[in-house]
C-alpha cells in the first residue's frame, strides 16, 4: 500500500496520506489511542494558501455536533469559519498555532495540526475521501471561480 | 440677475441619536452654509422616508446635478433614490470607505435604471470618514467637478408639492436648531409627518438580470413586476424585518438592504468576503442558500404558516443542462494560479 493517494487539483498534487481518516469538511483525523489528531488536509491548505490568522470560539473540552461552528481562519487569499467534522468533543488545540499559524501551511500532516478530538463516528477512510475530492471538484471550482469575478 | 452656479447638497440624517453621527451632520450643514457655490438641506433618514414624505418630494422636485450623504453605503443610497425616482447617471465619488472597492461595475446582462435624466448624482457613505473636512474637500472637488447653469433658490424646486411644505428643507438652520431642541429627526420637528424605521430591499438595477429568483423565493409578497416585466419591490412594508433571505439567492447580489449588518449586503461594492475567497461551505459551513431557507423558515413560521425548507421557489441550479458563459469560463480555470 503506498503512503499516501493522489488528487490533482489543476496542475498541483494534493496528497492524501493513508495512515489516516478522513472527514468530509476537509480534515484529516489521525487516531492517537482513544482519540484523534486533527488537522487540514493538503487539499485545504492550497486552498487557503498562506495562513496567518486562526482563531477558536469554543474551549478546551467542549462537546460539538457535526458542522457546529468552532472557530475561523484566514489566510491572504481566504477566509473560512471552521467547523466540527462530527459530533464529539473538542480535547485541546496546538497552542503553536495559535502564536503562529504557519505550521499549517509547512507541516500540515504533523506539526501543523489543530486539536485533539474524541468522536464515536467512523471517519472516512483515504480512498473515501479521495472519492469526496473527485465527486465535489467541480463544484469548488464553481464556487472559487464564482467569486473571484 | 446672471444666477449663480450652485450644487445641491442634501444631507440624509442618521435614524439614532448618536451624538458623533449628529455632530458630523452640523458640522458639515453649517459649514455648507457658508458656502456660496452649494444649497444644503437637511432631510430625515432617506431609507425610512415613505413616497410621499415630504422629504421624498423635496428631492424628486429638485433639478440638476445633485450630492446626497447618508449613513449608508453609497449604492444603497442611489438605489433608494431610484426606488423613489430620483435619479440620475452615477457621479465618480472619490471618498469612499475603507472595505468599499472603486471598481465600477461593468455588467453587460444587468437590465439598467429605466428614465434617467442627464444629470449628475453623487451618493456619498458618511460612514468612509469621521472628519467633516474629509467630505468638504470631496463636495467642493464636485462643486469644481460640476460646472452647472443653476437658478435662483426656489425656482431650483419644480414640480407638484407645494412651496411651502418644502420651504422649510430650504432652512437648515431651522432644522439644526429645532434638532438641538429634545425633539427627534427633521420631521418630527416640524410638523407631525412620522418617520418610522422600515425594512426592505431595494434592487440595483445595474446588477439586476430580472431572472426573478427573488419573486419565486420570496413568499411574502414583496416582489412584482412593473408593466414592462421588470421586477420591483412591490409591497414593501410586506417584507419580514431582518430578514435578508432574498438578497442571498439572487445570483447578482443585486438586492441590497441597506441596515443589514453584512457589508455585501448592505449595499458594498467590494466587501471583505468578495476580496477573499469564502471557503467555508468546504469547511462545513451552510452557504447562502441554507442560510435563506432557514430565515424564510423562521419567519413562515412566525407568520403561522408552514416551514418549507427547500421545496418551494429555488431553482435546481445543478440540474439546469445549458451551458452558460460560466461553463466556459470553468473550463478554463486550470490556466488559473490555484
Amino acid at each position: 500500500m503506498p503512503d499516501f493517494l493522489t488528487f490533482m487539483m489543476g496542475q498541483y498534487e494534493a496528497r492524501v496520506p493513508t495512515d489516516r481518516l478522513y472527514a468530509k469538511n476537509h480534515l484529516w483525523l489521525k487516531p492517537d489511542g482513544n482519540r484523534y489528531q486533527v488537522g487540514f488536509t493538503a487539499y485545504s491548505v492550497r486552498l487557503l494558501q498562506d495562513v496567518y490568522f486562526l482563531d477558536w470560539s469554543i474551549d478546551p473540552n467542549t462537546s460539538v455536533h457535526e458542522k457546529q461552528e468552532i472557530g475561523e481562519i484566514e489566510s491572504s487569499k481566504a477566509l473560512s469559519s471552521l467547523h466540527a467534522p462530527y459530533d464529539g468533543r473538542v480535547l485541546e488545540f496546538n497552542e503553536q498555532l495559535l502564536d503562529d499559524p504557519s505550521g499549517i501551511n509547512t507541516d500540515g500532516y504533523g506539526k501543523g495540526w489543530l486539536f485533539h478530538f474524541e468522536t464515536q463516528a467512523q471517519p472516512l477512510t483515504p480512498e473515501q475521501y479521495l472519492k469526496i475530492l473527485e465527486a465535489g471538484w467541480e463544484d469548488t471550482q464553481r464556487m472559487i471561480k464564482g467569486q473571484i469575478n | 440677475m446672471p444666477a449663480p452656479k450652485k450644487l445641491t447638497v442634501v444631507i440624509s440624517q442618521h435614524q439614532g441619536r448618536n451624538p458623533a453621527k449628529r455632530k458630523l451632520e452640523e458640522d458639515l450643514a453649517v459649514a455648507l452654509m457658508m458656502n456660496s457655490d452649494v444649497e444644503v438641506s437637511i432631510i430625515p433618514n432617506l431609507y425610512d422616508l415613505s413616497a410621499d414624505h415630504s422629504g421624498t418630494l423635496f428631492l424628486k422636485a429638485l433639478r440638476g446635478d445633485l450630492v446626497v450623504l447618508g449613513w449608508l453605503y453609497p449604492r444603497a443610497i442611489q438605489w433608494i433614490l431610484d426606488r423613489n425616482g430620483i435619479k440620475g447617471r452615477t457621479g465618480t465619488v472619490l471618498l469612499r470607505g475603507d472595505d468599499e472597492d472603486e471598481e465600477p461595475d461593468d455588467r453587460p446582462d444587468a437590465i439598467g435604471a429605466l428614465n434617467v435624466p442627464d444629470r449628475l448624482l453623487y451618493c456619498i457613505d458618511l460612514k468612509a470618514s469621521t472628519d467633516s473636512q474629509d467630505f468638504l474637500d470631496e463636495i467642493q472637488r464636485i462643486v469644481d467637478e460640476t460646472s452647472q447653469q443653476t437658478v435662483d433658490l426656489m425656482s431650483w424646486i419644480q414640480g407638484d408639492p407645494k412651496q411651502e411644505q418644502l420651504e422649510r428643507y430650504l432652512n437648515p438652520k431651522a432644522i439644526l436648531e429645532a434638532d438641538s431642541g429634545n425633539n427627534g429627526s427633521v420631521a418630527d420637528a416640524e410638523n407631525d409627518e412620522k418617520v418610522r424605521r422600515r425594512w426592505y430591499p431595494v434592487i440595483d438595477y445595474d446588477r439586476c438580470t430580472n431572472c426573478m429568483e427573488c419573486i419565486d423565493f420570496c413568499l411574502f409578497g414583496v416582489y412584482g413586476v412593473d408593466f414592462l416585466d421588470r421586477i420591483l419591490v412591490e409591497n414593501q412594508d410586506s417584507c419580514k424585518k431582518g430578514c435578508p433571505a432574498c438578497s442571498r439567492v439572487c445570483p447578482e447580489n443585486a438586492i441590497v438592504f441597506p441596515q443589514h449588518k453584512t457589508p455585501a449586503i448592505a449595499g458594498a461594492d467590494g466587501e471583505v468576503a468578495s476580496l477573499k475567497i469564502d471557503l467555508s461551505k468546504l469547511f462545513g459551513g451552510g452557504d447562502a442558500l441554507d442560510m435563506a431557507v432557514k430565515e424564510r423558515d423562521i419567519e413562515l413560521v412566525r407568520d403561522g404558516r408552514d416551514a418549507v425548507g427547500t421545496s418551494v421557489g429555488l431553482r435546481q441550479r445543478s440540474a439546469c443542462g445549458e451551458r452558460d458563459e460560466l461553463d466556459d469560463l470553468i473550463d478554463g480555470l486550470d490556466d488559473l494560479d490555484l
